[in-house]
């Protein structure tokens, strides 16, 4: 892993180079909201931000994605779309980073999804390390840190004046490499100030989730009362699984006029209760509170035991946004205390 | 010469009298601009305004929504109430920004084909000038 | 200020009935200033309620939320009644819907508690961010007195108020089978202002300004889910035969959602903001909702949630109503 500092003052060279070749997305804030979109200048970027609302899954799994074109009849077609574009992610915090690796396990396990792989192998993620991280923030109970590189391409700090650039993959040494001359050799004390500032960062998450053996504790309490206790105030709503960087639940649907259509993939969410209604009328999930365990056991117990990783990155967006409080860290936490 | 704009007009016409005057006029050889594309409800009551939003997207340029006059609806009150209905949802077109001059309404008997070809000849006009609806049509571009 | 002691009497004494299944209020929340709504199934469940100015949701949502799972053989569905907590603009959802005739009188227990105003959690975030630890804030005449880990700080309401509060006409709940505390007569009078300068803009400048909101909508549905009337059994968005909106998220089919919702809030819609505080992109909902319920209230004297035995606003008519634009 080479290790190289970046003046806080040539950021906007490097986001310069990046677009020469390649659309560049980063945080852009429009009123009181932070987004991912793209830049087409340096000066766009704002990046005093904690974290985006609607997380950086979006760029890579579309809300409303074209799958192919078509033209209905008998001397119809199907066009496929053309998904060759070339990005850069900028300023995308750690934990979002773990997300794609989480979603990688779905969109490239029995069946490969193109869509899904294509754009990850064109991405390039530059990441940026959380320096206050938020009151819901909670990653480092998943072993990860606010400055954890192992998901990103590059991993810029903020060390002060600087910026501490550590490249991880290949495709990250691209990037270094072409704009070699911005980039300078990093002193012990440059690597010094980067541990310091991991560790503060570290220091101020408050809050934790206990997880310990959760995928054993969860398999004994399916039918346990709890869950219609902690369950019962969601509204059914969508904000936690929409802006949940893990959840990757999706629709297809067929729209068309009389001449022309595409088959498009939208999000869908399990709090709707349509999402497993069935064909005959039968909703095997007529509850809420069905559903929302769903959920978490989705995101602590099935995912696990298939790929060996919670799919959770403790980003505290639905902490943030459930307008009942209905704390993910509390529920799972308690959950690991309920007696069967 | 520019091509003249030719505005795409649905028309939600009540089947007791919108229809059966827009017939009239018709069996009568009254000329009025071809623009007025019909859909037949049975009272203009029916009319929900889903119905009208789903038009303006998919390409109207205007809705007409034609019923009986008060006191004659087939149904007692179905126009009554899609009076009112039609009256709160200009106040809010208007409050998005979407021209309310695009929804009209209108009283046609089953007697009066003159009058649904004046109303058609006025309403056409008055949309060419508003020019073509670009708000929040559907693309399709996907 | 509402007395804890009192309320959490009147909750047991209603738990304590035979006919009631359970009540819904409010309870500490799991951080910082977070309130969140809570059930009592029995009596010792009472000692969790409370209230304090940081009690904004709308709880009138959950009485409708009531699922009808499949029964056991044999098995008779549970027919009790719903006890819920309400401030004066809640308890106006309750009476719109039984106005409605969505809700029977008989099925809900209403305690009410007559509200001096409440706190905009949004404004609170940003005047102290990021707590942790719980924090509390009680009613002080025209202040709040905010207590953060042991500090107390006094702050003028008019500060930290959401916008409803400042012009509330019904602080004392409408209709109610206990109240909590006294009868507060509504002194404030709803204004429009911002809804009569908006209205001055151009065509143009109102579409420009409400397509940019329209294009943040992420179509996640809380504000249709947080509002105690939108209870349709299928709502129109999830129709998929015929499907009127389509499932896309672009700047027409979120139009078109945003805008069927208002009107069919239109006359329904009691101003209490939820849909807005939810909305995880910052959409100004109640934009909409107030300039329908402005026009509503010129053209047809009409104001929602008041008044049980009325007819609901779109369900009947006046022979002289407005036709000034049918030709």
């Amino acid at each position: 892993m080479d290790k190289m500092i970046l003046s806080k003052n040539d950021l906007s060279k490097l986001i310069e180079e990046l677009l020469k070749k390649n659309k560049v997305y980063g945080p852009v804030k429009s009123d009181d909201t932070v987004l991912f979109e793209e830049i087409k200048k340096p000066t766009e970027l704002y990046l005093d931000y904690l974290n985006s609302e609607v997380p950086p899954k979006a760029l890579m799994l579309h809300q409303t994605e074209t799958l192919f074109k078509f033209i209905p009849g008998p001397k119809g077609k199907i066009e496929p779309v053309d998904m060759d574009e070339k990005k850069v992610i900028f300023g995308i915090r750690p934990c979002d980073a773990k997300s794609f690796a989480i979603l990688d396990h779905v969109f490239e396990g029995d069946f490969d999804d193109p869509y899904f792989i294509t754009k990850r192998k064109n991405t390039i993620l530059i990441g940026l390390s959380c320096s206050t991280p938020g009151t819901n923030c909670f990653c480092t109970s998943f072993d990860d840190s606010p400055a954890a590189s192992k998901y990103v391409d590059i991993l810029l700090t903020d060390i002060g004046n600087n910026y501490y650039v550590e490249v991880i993959s290949d495709l990250g040494k691209q990037v270094t490499k072409a704009a070699g001359k911005l980039f300078k050799s990093a002193t012990e004390s440059d690597t010094k100030k980067k541990k310091d500032a991991e560790k503060k960062a570290i220091d101020m998450i408050s809050r934790t989730q206990k997880t310990d053996k959760i995928v054993e504790k969860l398999d004994k309490i399916f039918e346990n009362r709890f869950w219609k206790d902690v369950a019962f105030k969601c509204l059914g709503c969508g904000t936690c699984t929409y802006l949940c960087p893990t959840c990757h639940c999706f629709d297809i649907q067929d729209e068309s006029t009389l001449t022309k259509g595409a088959r498009i993939r939208v999000w869908d969410n399990c709090m709707n209760p349509e999402y497993t209604i069935h064909a005959s009328g039968y909703n095997p999930r007529p509850a809420r509170a069905n559903r929302v365990r769903n959920r978490i056991y989705h995101k602590y117990n099935y995912y696990p035991k298939n790929f060996d990783v919670i799919a959770c990155v403790g980003c505290g967006r639905c902490i943030d946004l459930c307008p009942v409080n209905i704390d993910i860290i509390d529920v799972v936490t308690k959950a690991g205390e309920v007696k069967p | 010469m520019k091509e003249k704009f030719e505005p795409n007009i649905i028309g939600f016409l009540c089947n007791w009298c919108s229809y059966a005057g827009a017939d009239l006029a018709g069996t009568s050889r009254i000329q009025y601009p071809p623009n007025l594309k019909v859909i037949r409800v049975m009272c203009s009551g029916r009319v929900n305004p889903i119905f009208v939003i789903n038009a303006l997207q998919q390409g109207a340029d205007g809705v007409l929504i034609g019923g009986c006059h008060p006191g004659d609806c087939h149904y007692e009150r179905g126009n009554y109430l899609a009076r009112r209905r039609m009256a709160v949802l200009k106040k809010l077109l208007e409050h998005t920004g979407i021209d309310p001059n695009r929804v009209r309404m209108t009283w046609v008997s089953a007697a009066e084909g003159h009058k649904f070809a004046e109303v058609v000849k006025e309403v056409t006009e008055d949309i060419r000038k508003l020019g073509p609806m670009q708000n929040f049509k559907r693309e399709n571009k996907w | 200020m509402v007395d804890e002691k009192e309320l959490r009497e009147a909750v047991e004494k209603t738990v304590k009935r035979d006919d009631v299944k359970y009540v819904v209020g409010y309870e500490k929340g799991t951080y910082g200033f977070q309130v969140t709504p809570c059930f009592a199934y029995k009596s010792e469940d009472a000692d969790k309620f409370i209230f304090s100015p940081l009690c904004v949701h709308n709880l009138a949502v959950f009485p409708m939320l009531e699922e009808k799972p499949p029964l056991r053989r044999g098995e008779e569905p549970d027919k009790r009644k719903v006890g819920v907590v309400v401030k004066g603009c809640d308890s106006r959802a309750i009476v719109q819907i039984i106005q409605e005739k969505g809700l029977d009188r008989e099925k809900v227990v209403i305690l009410g508690i007559p509200c001096t105003g409440v706190v905009d959690p949004k404004k609170l975030e940003a005047k102290f961010p990021g707590k942790t630890k719980n924090a509390e804030i009680k009613d002080d005449n025209d202040k709040f007195a905010i207590t953060i880990d042991g500090k107390t700080s006094k702050i003028a309401k008019d500060e930290l108020m959401p916008d409803k509060c400042k012009t509330c006409e019904y602080p004392t709940p409408v209709l109610y089978d206990i109240l909590i505390g006294k009868e507060i007569k509504g002194s404030k009078k709803e204004n429009y202002k911002e809804i009569e300068s908006f209205e001055k803009k151009s065509l143009k400048d109102k579409w420009q300004y409400w397509e940019k909101q329209f294009e943040k909508c992420i179509r996640c549905y809380a504000c249709r889910n947080s509002c105690p009337l939108c209870y349709c059994k299928e709502c129109m968005v999830d129709q998929l035969d015929p499907q009127w909106v389509r499932r896309s998220v672009d700047v027409s089919e979120n139009t078109a959602w945003n805008l069927l919702r208002a009107f069919h809030l239109a006359g329904r819609c009691i101003g209490c903001g939820q849909c807005e505080r939810v909305c995880p992109m910052d959409i100004p909902l109640m934009k909409l909702n107030k300039k329908i319920e402005k026009e509503i209230k010129e053209m047809f004297k009409y104001t929602a949630g008041v008044n049980a035995e009325e007819k609901p606003l779109l369900a009947m008519f006046k022979p002289d109503d407005p036709e000034d634009f049918i030709l």
